[in-house]
């Protein structure tokens, strides 16, 4: 608990982010989008929902990072309506087709990578793993990041053998029974947008700072 | 020490996060629900009904893509005038959205006006 606290002060007067290796986001602000259409994420996990999952968990951060986004559910619809119901399909087609089908300045690939939950004896481990590549209409890929995020279960050291052991099962049972894959997720996406190394700059809908 | 940790923990991260731009209306729990059971799609439809109405009488804008989204829903229940309707209130709100929301009007018009040939 002691070194939790020592870390956020530390983390305070660090300022929010630490940042120590800056991308190179010229391609980004040259190509300056207003708008993002997010396609259909592709899955190379095991788990036929993740991706239809992960497409609700990307409209929120993004516009609140000021972007136009097109709505994710009705671009679903719309590429079904094409005949494109396959995402990998989909993440094939040029961007420039995409983006001028949809009217968009750039388009945001999500590939699912990890989206499982392991059990090793009684301790219990999800983990997501994404990755994010944002290409903009003439085809440039403009901005790209990676994240893995993992949770265990805290099983709190609070005294006899026996009640860690009982801890530590409950904890894997209630992981087993509803592993907490949307919290991951949306920290993957807080953390890749907003907080990350190579977060995305401002869209033109976020208010400026007050200096 | 549980509360000062908190405490401190809600200040980093209350003066990390920016402010909300918008008023979201549980779109984003809505739309997980409908994809984990489809028979939620129309408690998402009802939602943002409710929500965009109180906006409306709030004065306040509404969150990109929120009115397309009920368009669309309302495109899958088979009212197709009630989704024009919201695809024109997106495109006028948000002039990023102008081409995409234009084609689906026109489409939609284009299938009203086949439907009415045909029932000549």
């Amino acid at each position: 608990m002691k070194s939790i606290l020592t870390a956020m002060v530390f983390l305070l007067l660090g300022g929010c982010v630490v940042q120590p290796v800056k991308y190179d986001m010229s391609a980004f602000q040259a190509a300056a989008p207003r708008s993002i259409l997010v396609v259909p994420t592709v899955n190379k996990s095991l788990d036929v929902d993740a991706p239809n999952y992960v497409l609700s968990t990307m409209p929120v951060p993004l516009a609140e990072k000021g972007y136009y986004v097109f709505p994710v559910n009705t671009t679903k619809y719309v590429l079904e309506q094409e005949g494109m119901y396959e995402a990998n399909r989909i993440h094939l087609q040029p961007t420039e087709t995409l983006a001028k089908l949809f009217g968009a300045d750039a388009v945001l690939y999500v590939t699912i990578n990890r989206w499982d939950a392991q059990y090793a004896f009684i301790a219990a481990t999800v983990t997501v793993d994404f990755d994010y590549r944002m290409v903009s209409k003439d085809g440039t890929e403009i901005w790209k990041e990676h994240k893995t995020m993992q949770y265990s279960p805290q099983n709190n050291n609070s005294g006899s053998p026996l009640a860690m052991l009982i801890t530590a099962a409950i904890n894997a049972a209630l992981t087993r029974a509803a592993p907490n894959y949307m919290p991951l997720t949306q920290q993957a996406n807080h953390q890749v947008f907003v907080l990350g190394q190579n977060a995305l700059p401002d869209g033109p809908y976020r208010p400026k700072k007050a200096p | 020490m549980r509360f000062a940790a908190l405490a401190l923990t809600a200040f980093v991260l209350g003066g990390c996060a920016a402010q909300p731009i918008y008023n979201w209306g549980g779109y984003e729990s809505m739309l997980y629900a409908g994809y984990k059971d489809p028979t939620k799609m129309e408690e998402m439809k009802l939602g943002l009904e409710r929500h965009i109405e109180a906006m409306d009488k709030s004065g306040q804008k509404i969150a990109p893509g929120l009115l397309a989204e009920l368009g669309t829903l309302y495109l899958q229940s088979g009212s197709s005038e009630k989704a024009m309707a919201m695809y024109a209130r997106e495109r006028d709100a948000w002039p990023e959205s102008r081409g995409l929301m234009t084609a689906m009007i026109t489409n939609l018009e284009r299938r009203a006006q086949a439907q009415s040939e045909v029932k000549k």
